[in-house]
């Protein structure tokens, strides 16, 4: 055995197990093209590919009704609303990708310090999330939004700033609990030091958890997204948004003009619901309790 | 059908479907329970004995399992035709059923009594106080204390021996011909499974039940049942009287099954294996006998060749158990009560007691897992209690864990081969990936796996393979020193002989110092040149293996003794 | 008991501190400068500098932390920028109109959600558990003001079932001007609390408990609504109680659309008016609720979990 031999590379972690059973639900991976087509869809606005028109403001023709030139209609200013639509799909999923991203990050990194380390670093990260807790978040939100002003940074941060404590919750509690596991002590007893438990040991046993509640953090966001916009504290005026769009359709629907409120709905509506049958597919094949051999 | 058999199972086959397919649980099995008789139903994990006596409950969940085949007739009528508003009429009635887990079968929200009288009142149409009544008597029946007032007592409140009494009491409530226990005795120390036995087989006699008694441990079926049948992967391999099986097996698994048990009275030099007597297909194989005949002789301590390598002294570990309001500590729990002792270099300390003893605690603080609240751990004359972390983890190469639970032992989302390597990265052992892979391959070669398995993820590997790659994880630092802290207790005794084996050669080829803890006196007996007996966090009683078994000086360890099931 | 109360009480002593001292220092920073907008906008320098004299804010920080303290204990929040009104005086006026909405509210989809999930528990597996499960999904993946604005619009507008929006003092007469906002919270909270309480209850017929009393020979239907909603009660009981401050903090949204004059409404304004008294002290009390309902629901395990007593 003088060769150091190289098996090849098999694709049996359980991760790929976890994939394999995803691939055979359908309904998983319908949602999954649905969020991929709206990742595309965002990327080609962003880019100036399609639906260039977004902003072309046509005083001639406010509020016209769907029709084929102007799929579904016109807004007050003329716009294509499905262009406008298709737009706000990155307002959508940028607060979603970052603010979740952030929260995500906030909650991992302090739920693991306290959870793993205990003592006097868990009681003062479980002092400083109840705290945060306890503070209505729509005010806390609101709060933040007042220093920062109306912008997409500001969704960001409101979001990113508030949404890390159920996640900080769920990610001490693991770790409170992975780190008594035999698998963590075994590593303890060959010298692995504190870091190398933390990030090579526990956390990608519990990095299932995290990636569940990307995407139900992420839903919120995208929800939060609306309310904010309807508190005066999303985007700035003139940034296609949903929020903006389900907004403006206080004034519109007495008018008769729905194609704004349904496009932003529909939009919004799809992608929502293929997040989260994505997310119950996810769940169970992540189940570390679904049997294995 | 013969008039004397209670229950007829024919034919009966069970599938449940998996990610993988279809698989068989249970392939084709016949055998019958005789009335007022006890059958054993012995087989390890996988052989489907558990999803055969659901199967007569018609408890199996549906989706995953499903019966494809087969009767099961009780008293000449076919369960698998009855509606189900009929198979409720006999569940809990005329069969009842007791499960392992005493701690989790209970309702934790209600009384014990309400729970019993549930039982009471639906099939006896009973009103609450007659029932209640009835529930004290049953109470009193199953041996708990003061039934008039246990019967307000909610699960918690009671202890795992207790609460399976209670178990036992609801099983028995309605008079039941059929009573099928599925392993009620394998969570419990064998002080209290002792208790169990004794009170089963008294309650058999007085209500005439047959009963169908599941285990994977010999030992007990040969004290209480009457009959035994023995399954293995689905199949019954072989039933008869208990008397005939255990006297003169037939089929090689259950020779196999029958010869790879340590026991008290015996003193083999290794113990055989399945494999010693049956190949992988099933085929009997020529195995010698008189080969396991040989015996051990005590190996005497010499001086120069066994020096003192590890000495405890007056350690201590204490938890806390009861906080005041401002989280000030009210009571103390110490584990580990002023414990001293010696292991000698090259030899095995064999530490023994039931659960909740402090053994566990006491081979975790050796190794300062869990940090001792005073005392000191000599290893070589170094203070071990008193090293900084970086003389720590130096310290580590030499002293190494082989936990219980290989399923939790092993990270499972790290390959095999980087669980292996991980301590050599740590400790700078190997000057390259490939290096370490090599030394890797040589580690899985040397605790009896194939090298090729060395990019697998540890949920592709039996139990039995995963403490075989724990051991060579402990391996890898080239430690001098190992506690084995319950390391073959959730094996299937044909994987735990295998085992044992494998840690006496290595003893032998590399030197090795074991601590070996178990709860089970017959694998210590085997495995230990010297044997502790603890309890409550103290050291009753030591002396050399031999001398502990057969002149015990303590009344505890007597106790635990006589406990223990005598088998044949 | 006892001193499983009192623990818990004095948990609340730092949080009460670290609520105190984030919402002060969050305004602290967002508020600007509260005294140029209080003295309005045409105000001169020496008129805001003696504003702030008077409002206390050329002081240290550390002694304008204790004079919001004070202001706390007292409950004292002073006045509205806004409406210059006395802000305590507002949110008594603002609770009857909220709980009369909340209330209602709760305790319907509560009652609807557990009932709806008890069945989805019992039919777990089939073909109308599985639709049902889709179906929340997807109302869930409508945005609330949807909801507020299809409501009102097709119901109230459309269909003229009921008022679009509006008050009435007097405690029978406001029901038509309540009865749309109650029927939309409901149906907003049915998709997500039936999933969760139905995972609940499917998390605990997987319990060993649950087999043994099948093996009794207990019908399903028994063993659910005896057995299983009994345990389950201990989840639910966190969710629902952490809930409850919304009840007289209200909702927001609802109140703003349908001119509930209740403290969501008040909250609105504020929001809208960037009034910030009144967010700070609303901020407040509703930390205080939070704390108060968690306290609540902790000592209410006791009562739900046997285990709990022995602490």
């Amino acid at each position: 055995m003088s060769q150091s031999q190289k098996p090849p590379a098999r694709r049996n972690s359980l991760w790929w197990d976890a994939l394999r059973h995803l691939r055979r639900q359908p309904l998983a991976m319908v949602s999954l093209g649905v969020i991929l087509f709206y990742v595309g869809l965002a990327l080609l606005c962003s880019a100036g590919v399609i639906f260039t028109d977004y902003a072309l403001v046509d005083h001639n023709r406010p509020y016209q009704e769907p029709s084929w030139e102007n799929w579904l209609g016109t807004d007050i200013f003329g716009r294509d609303v499905l262009a406008r639509a298709a737009h706000g799909s990155i307002t959508s999923l940028s607060v979603g990708f970052v603010g979740t991203g952030l929260a995500l990050v906030i909650g991992t990194l302090l739920g693991a310090l306290a959870g793993y380390f205990g003592g006097r670093t868990d009681d003062l990260v479980v002092w400083f999330y109840t705290t945060v807790d306890t503070i209505p978040y729509i005010l806390l939100v609101v709060s933040l939004a007042f220093i920062m002003g109306p912008s997409l940074q500001t969704l960001y941060l409101a979001i990113g700033l508030t949404f890390w404590v159920s996640h900080c919750r769920i990610v001490r509690a693991e770790f409170l609990k992975h780190r008594e596991r035999d698998y963590v002590q075994g590593a303890l007893a060959v010298g692995a030091s504190h870091w190398r438990r933390i990030f090579i040991h526990i956390l990608p046993n519990i990095f299932h958890l995290i990636l569940i509640n990307f995407s139900l953090v992420f839903v919120t966001a995208v929800k939060s997204e609306v309310i904010l916009s309807f508190l005066g504290l999303g985007v700035e005026p003139g940034v296609p948004s949903w929020g903006m769009m389900i907004n403006d359709a206080r004034l519109e629907l007495p008018r008769g003009v729905w194609w704004g409120l349904a496009a932003a709905t529909g939009f919004m509506f799809f992608l929502i619901l293929a997040f989260n049958l994505f997310n119950d597919a996810l769940r169970e094949a992540l189940d570390p309790k679904r049997s294995r051999v | 059908m013969s008039s004397d058999s209670l229950i007829e199972i024919k034919n009966l086959s069970v599938e449940f479907q998996t990610d993988d397919g279809q698989v068989k649980a249970v392939k084709n099995i016949s055998f019958s329970i005789p009335r007022g008789k006890t059958m054993g139903l012995v087989g390890e994990s996988g052989s489907g004995k558990s999803v055969s006596s659901l199967a007569i409950m018609r408890l199996i969940p549906n989706p995953p399992g499903k019966i494809t085949s087969g009767e099961i007739l009780f008293d000449g009528q076919d369960l698998l035709k009855l509606s189900e508003p009929q198979m409720r009429k006999i569940r809990g009635n005329r069969i009842s059923m007791i499960f392992q887990e005493p701690m989790t079968s209970l309702n934790p929200v209600f009384t014990i009594g309400d729970q019993i009288c549930e039982t009471l009142m639906l099939h006896r149409g009973m009103d609450k106080k007659a029932a209640l009544a009835k529930v004290v008597e049953l109470l009193d029946q199953v041996g708990i204390p003061n039934p008039a007032q246990r019967v307000n007592s909610y699960p918690h409140e009671m202890s795992g021996g207790q609460r399976q009494r209670v178990m036992i009491a609801m099983a028995i409530a309605c008079e039941p011909d059929l009573l099928i226990a599925d392993e009620p005795t394998t969570a419990l120390d064998v002080t209290i499974q002792k208790q169990i036995l004794e009170l089963l087989a008294k309650l058999q006699k007085e209500y005439n039940m047959s009963v169908l008694f599941i285990t994977h441990d010999l030992g007990v079926i040969a004290d209480i049942a009457d009959q035994v049948v023995v399954m293995y992967r689905g199949d019954i391999v072989e039933q008869g009287r208990t008397l005939d099986i255990f006297q003169q097996p037939q089929h090689p698994y259950t020779k196999g099954l029958l010869a790879c048990r340590p026991s008290l009275d015996k003193n083999p030099l290794r113990l055989p294996t399945v494999s010693d007597f049956m190949t992988e297909e099933g085929k009997e194989k020529n195995f010698d006998v008189e080969s396991i005949k040989q015996v051990k002789a005590s190996r005497p301590v010499q001086e120069e060749k066994n020096p003192v390598l590890l000495e405890v002294f007056e350690l201590e570990k204490h938890f806390p158990t009861k906080k005041g309001i401002f989280g000030n500590v009210q009571e103390w729990l110490k584990a580990v009560d002023n414990v001293s002792f010696k292991v000698r270099k090259g030899r095995t300390l064999g530490l023994v007691g039931e659960s909740g003893c402090g053994k566990t605690t006491l081979g975790r603080s050796l190794l300062r897992l869990i940090e001792p609240t005073a005392g000191q751990v000599l290893y070589n004359g170094t203070d071990v209690t008193s090293l900084d972390r970086k003389a720590m983890r130096q310290m580590r190469r030499k002293m190494q864990i082989i936990f219980q639970d290989p399923y939790a032992s092993l990270n499972p989302r790290m390959t095999v081969g980087s669980a292996i390597m991980e301590p050599m990265i740590i400790h700078g052992i190997g000057e390259s990936k490939d290096e370490r892979m090599e030394k890797a391959g040589e580690l899985m070669d040397k605790v009896g796996l194939s090298r090729i398995m060395l990019n697998r993820y540890p949920h592709e590997f039996s139990g039995g393979q995963r403490q075989r790659i724990c051991i060579a994880r402990a391996l890898a630092v080239s430690p001098e020193f190992i506690v084995c802290d319950e390391s073959v207790s959730a094996l299937d005794v044909s994987i735990q002989a295998q085992i044992l084996n494998l840690l006496l050669d290595l003893q032998e080829e590399l030197d090795l110092t074991y601590i070996f803890i178990s709860h089970d006196l017959a694998v210590v007996k085997f495995i230990s040149d010297e044997v502790a007996v603890m309890y409550g966090g103290k050291i009753l009683e030591m002396n050399d293996a031999l001398g502990i078994y057969e002149n015990p000086q303590h009344d505890y360890t007597k106790k635990l003794l006589s406990a223990i099931p005598k088998g044949l | 008991m006892f001193k499983y109360v009192v623990r818990r009480l004095l948990y609340t002593i730092p949080i009460l501190f670290g609520v105190t001292l984030l919402t002060f220092l969050l305004f602290h920073i967002a508020g600007g400068d509260p005294a140029a907008q209080a003295a309005g906008k045409h105000a001169s320098a020496e008129e805001i500098a003696l504003l702030k004299a008077q409002l206390g804010l050329d002081r240290p920080l550390h002694q304008q932390y204790f004079f919001y303290l004070q202001q706390i204990a007292t409950f004292d929040f002073g006045r509205s920028w806004a409406t210059k009104q006395n802000i305590s005086s507002m949110f008594k006026a603002g609770l009857g109109p909220t709980l009369s909405l909340t209330l209602p509210a709760f305790f319907l989809a509560v009652l609807i959600t557990i009932s709806l999930a008890l069945i989805l528990a019992h039919l777990r597996g089939s073909w109308v558990d599985r639709l049902s499960l889709v179906l929340c999904l997807a109302m869930m993946s409508i945005s609330f003001l949807v909801y507020i604005l299809a409501g009102q619009y097709f119901l109230a507008y459309q269909f003229s079932l009921f008022p679009i929006s509006g008050w009435d003092p007097d405690p029978i007469l406001r029901w038509t001007y309540l009865a749309l906002p109650i029927l939309i919270a409901v149906v907003v909270s049915i998709g997500p609390d039936t999933l969760f309480f139905r995972t609940v209850f499917l998390d605990e017929i997987s319990q060993d408990y649950v087999r043994t009393a099948r093996a009794k020979g207990l019908a399903e239907g028994r063993i659910l609504f005896k057995h299983v909603l009994r345990n389950a009660l201990i989840p639910i009981i966190t969710i629902v109680v952490i809930r409850m401050p919304f009840l007289v903090m209200g909702s927001l949204l609802l109140e703003a659309f349908f001119g509930i004059p209740g403290l969501g409404g008040i909250m609105f304004q504020a929001i809208q008016n960037s009034d910030f008294p009144v967010i700070k002290a609303m901020t407040f009390i509703g930390a205080l609720l939070y704390m108060f309902f968690q306290l609540f629901s902790d000592i209410l395990y006791a009562a739900v979990d046997p285990k709990i007593q022995l602490r």
